[in-house]
């Protein structure tokens, strides 16, 4: 899995790398702009940044601010601080998701197409909801480990 | 509507301090304003994903993995290096180093969030190495980060002069002054601080060794001293913009790595990737649902009705600029910083034009505090994504930032407000 | 109720002003049963983005240019070289104008109603250099411009003979200061005024396009006023209407006369350098975008105006 998303993520990131450079190559260099290369790139851009949200919640590396963890003591107070963390997180996720599937709807029922090459755009906005599902897939997936560790801390 | 707000804004303190991961944090603040604020929720996910597909934000992977680049393949270290050779010795050195380096990469770039992306992959780990403390190394790359906002070009900037009205290179040269100065203030805050710090320091060497050792780490660093001309050359030589300036880096750093300083293999090239990938992602979510919320502020009016609260109190001219101040302090903690600008600008300049204030001082005074927006928590977009670089906790970091804001940005923020020829110099020069 | 309505222009602009005084006659025409919150410089969102909040119902109102990515026949609206001068351009845009009614049906395909349509101004280029022979598209000028990411002002930029350079708007003006591209196509002296006049060495008004935007609102925010505000806002924004005609033409020479001002030189064109121009972007540029918007619809809105 670490293998598979770091071919993914790397090959997104490199394509839109390389396509703002065929830009400046084409325009600098070449003279002939090339048309929709803007809106084309917005494909492996706003999947990179989803995917790159997705992995964030695989490797729980999230940005978080955690205050109130300095102040606790035992292991216990912690992994029930990141119960309630991650159940807070699975409402208020799950809330949002349930927004971003009405933006997908929306999408899917307007069908855009970008302005000069008209790609369907709504494999743009799929990746939102591709992303905010997995985010939760992977946030469940942590409740149930901090649950597992506060059961197994129980029994000793 | 601003009891609310304020409601959803003590939920997203309640929500950090709980430690969720910030995106949520941000939800939960949306949540307070659909079910007790009853604003209109559809349109918003619409609203803020294309928000998210604009090209200036693609700067951030882009410089991000760079910067990452840089730090794995050895380009940095041999750069670092060679800078060493002259400032090694200095306690402090690298600090200034840093902070110098983010004012320069803020000249190339329109954003605040540059120098940290670009920076701070490499750097972090180059002055935890020499002996400061990582959160510190963190705190300072992101407040210089912010820089690149004062420093010209700025997207803030233009911004500004596009919803005013004002000719936006007399705001460019207006902030000019006030940046140099917060630069200066990092600089001599981080020699002083650099005292208690346990440094490794270089011994300098003297007379042939030293011209010698210039030589030998100067021409191992030339393909990496390269890539600085590349982009500036490139940018200021009107050959491309600051987004794809950053892919060139890009473009650049990868056969450099790979094969002149062969620091880079496809293992650390996939990490690296990786983590660039990953670092834009927890940042652009978390973008993601903070504009959905300083959005919906802006279609409820609660900026105006902030600025309606702080003129009900008095009239005096200079309790009024402090007033104004705090004002834009409060509204930098909440909203990012286009966003502030485009709200408190035009709402301000007639009140500041009242006070015999310029808009082009209005702009440094704006352009200063909507900087610092950048750093003060809860919505700190640059600490953040400082942290999440610098990887440290985000908790630790506050207290140096805080630091460096009250001796770095609030002197300059004063001046800016009480001192005229500070933003005024230069713009006077050019005939503004 | 309170309609909000969003416009991309800064505060105080023309059209600012404009709305403001539309506010108060509609809040005096419904006896206050209606009142309009006006959020300038895109506030809400760039154009784009707000066409499609209006046809979900998050916002209630705009005036604004139309997007087309929902529909890619909005962009008969702006073809190139359709209208000549200001006397066509009001019988094509205007009331009961081909242009005008096919927008209309669109817009409704969108859930959303078109109240009137607001003429702004004839397009130009507004170059950071010296013209190279500004009134002959036939030679190449050597000269990149920036184009908006919108088709025919691609096709359009190429058939004048100057590099298009598709920039986005955020990056533009620094791109125009630093030398990546030395001009820009796809606004006017208004536009130009705006957000380039820094950056503006000279202007050619070569009539690019009819830059009209549009009053819209969403069909539920109309349908929960009661039938006599409905009949208030309708008449209202007709008559808002008809002063913008009046005014538009007046103001375009005001902003002229700004850029020139600020320091710019206006190139004059005569009206065979003008002509030879349009006839050749309607024959490079019109048969690319027809297949676009599909040619038979498309040709049958052109013969309407041919007639
Ligand atoms: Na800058
Ligand atoms: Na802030």
């Amino acid at each position: 899995m670490n293998k598979f998303a770091s071919y993914l993520l790397t090959g997104l990131i490199c394509l839109v790398a390389g396509g703002q450079f065929v830009q400046v190559i084409t325009r600098y260099v070449l003279e002939i702009p090339v048309m929709g290369l803007e809106e084309t790139l917005l494909y492996p851009t706003m999947w990179l940044y989803m995917l790159g949200a997705v992995n964030a919640s695989r490797e729980n590396t999230h940005i978080r601010a955690n205050v109130l963890e300095i102040f606790l003591k035992t292991k216990r107070q912690i992994v029930g601080l990141a119960i309630v963390g991650e159940v807070l997180s699975l409402i208020i996720g799950g809330w949002l998701t349930y927004w971003a599937w009405d933006f997908t709807k929306y999408s899917l029922r307007v069908w855009k197409e970008s302005p000069t090459l008209y790609l369907p755009t709504f494999y743009v906005d799929v990746a939102l909801i591709t992303g905010m599902v997995l985010m939760m897939i992977y946030t469940a997936m942590h409740l149930v480990s901090h649950i597992r560790d506060l059961a197994t801390d129980e029994e000793q | 509507m601003v009891e609310v707000a304020l409601i959803a804004v003590a939920v997203l303190v309640i929500l950090l301090t709980l430690g969720l991961p910030l995106p949520y944090c941000f939800g939960g603040g949306l949540m307070v304003m659909y079910y007790l604020g009853d604003v209109v929720m559809k349109g918003n996910m619409l609203w803020g994903f294309q928000q998210l597909g604009n090209p200036v934000l693609l700067a951030i992977p882009l410089f991000v993995l760079a910067g990452t680049i840089m730090s794995a393949s050895g380009i940095a270290a041999s750069l670092l290096n060679f800078v060493n050779i002259f400032v090694g010795h200095l306690r402090g050195g690298l600090g200034v180093v840093a902070t110098i380096s983010c004012a320069l990469i803020g000249a190339i770039s329109g954003s605040g969030l540059t120098g940290v992306a670009a920076i701070g992959p490499l750097l972090i780990p180059e002055m935890e190495k020499q002996g400061y403390p990582r959160e510190y190394a963190t705190a300072l790359i992101a407040n210089s980060s912010l820089l690149g906002l004062l420093i010209p070009p700025s997207v803030t900037m233009i911004v500004y002069g596009w919803v005013t009205d004002t000719s936006i290179l007399a705001c460019f040269l207006a902030t000019l002054g006030p940046g140099l100065l917060i630069m200066t203030n990092f600089s001599v805050v981080n020699v002083w601080l650099a005292r208690k710090f346990p440094l490794k320091l270089e011994e300098r060497p003297k007379g042939e060794e030293f011209v010698a050792e210039v030589a030998n780490r100067g021409f191992k660093a030339t393909p990496a001293l390269l890539m600085p001309v590349i982009i500036l050359g490139g940018i200021y030589g009107g050959i491309m913009t600051p987004t794809e300036a950053a892919a060139l880096a890009v473009i650049y750093a990868i056969p450099v790595g790979f094969l002149i300083y062969k620091g880079l293999d496809l293992k650390t090239f996939l990490f690296a990737g990786k983590e660039a990938s990953t670092a834009v992602g927890a940042i652009m979510l978390m973008i993601l649902f903070s504009m959905i919320l300083s959005q919906i502020f802006v279609v409820e009016s609660v900026p105006q009705a902030l600025v309606e609260a702080i003129f009900s109190i008095t009239d005096d001219k200079v309790v009024l600029l402090i007033l104004i101040n705090v004002l834009l302090f409060l509204v930098g903690m909440v909203v990012n910083d286009v966003t502030a600008i485009i709200l408190i600008a035009p709402l301000l300049l007639p009140l500041m034009e009242a006070l015999g204030i310029s808009p082009i001082q209005f702009a440094a005074i704006m352009g200063v505090n909507t900087a610092m927006g950048g750093v003060t928590p809860p919505y700190a977009s640059i600490l953040y994504l400082g942290a999440r670089i610098g990887k440290v906790p985000v908790t630790k970091v506050i207290k140096p930032a805080m630091l460096l804001i009250v001796t770095g940005y609030l002197p300059v923020v004063i001046l800016t407000s009480f001192w005229t020829d500070l933003s005024m110099f230069l713009p006077t020069f050019f005939g503004y | 109720t309170e309609l909000k309505i969003s416009h991309i222009r800064p505060q105080g602009a023309t059209i600012d002003n404009e709305l403001k005084e539309l506010a108060t006659e509609i809040d005096q025409a419904t006896g206050g049963d209606v009142t309009l919150k006006i959020f300038a410089a895109s506030a809400l969102g760039d154009y784009t983005t707000v066409q499609e909040r209006i046809s979900v119902g998050a916002i209630d109102m705009a005036v604004q240019p139309a997007a087309t990515a929902a529909s890619r026949r909005m962009q008969i609206s702006s073809f190139p070289y359709i209208a000549e001068n200001w006397a066509q351009a009001k019988a094509i845009y205007g009331p009961g104008g081909a242009i005008n009614k096919a927008m209309k049906s669109l817009y409704a395909k969108q859930d959303i109603e078109m109240l009137a349509a607001y003429p702004v101004y004839f397009g130009g280029v507004a170059l950071n250099t010296d013209a190279v022979s500004p009134g002959d598209p036939n030679v190449d000028k050597g000269i990149k411009v920036r184009v908006p990411g919108i088709k025919s002002f691609q096709l359009t930029a190429d058939a004048l003979g100057y590099i298009s350079s598709p920039i986005p708007f955020s990056e533009a003006f620094t791109a125009v200061q630093t030398g990546v591209v030395d001009g820009v196509i796809g606004s006017g002296a208004e536009g130009y005024y705006a957000s380039f006049r820094d950056v503006t060495k000279t202007y050619v008004p070569v009539n690019t396009h009819f830059e009209v935007w549009y009053m819209i609102i969403n069909n539920g925010s109309m349908a929960d006023l009661d039938a006599e505000d409905q009949a208030a806002l309708r008449k209202a924004a007709a008559d808002f209407e008809v002063r913008r005609w009046a005014k538009a033409e007046s103001d375009q020479t005001a902003n002229e006369q700004k850029l020139a001002e600020y320091g710019a030189t206006i190139v004059e064109l005569s009206d065979e350098q003008l002509a030879a121009t349009a006839a050749k972007v309607r024959a490079e540029v019109w048969p690319q975008i027809l297949k676009d918007v599909g040619a038979d619809w498309g040709q049958k809105i052109l013969d309407e105006i041919n007639k």
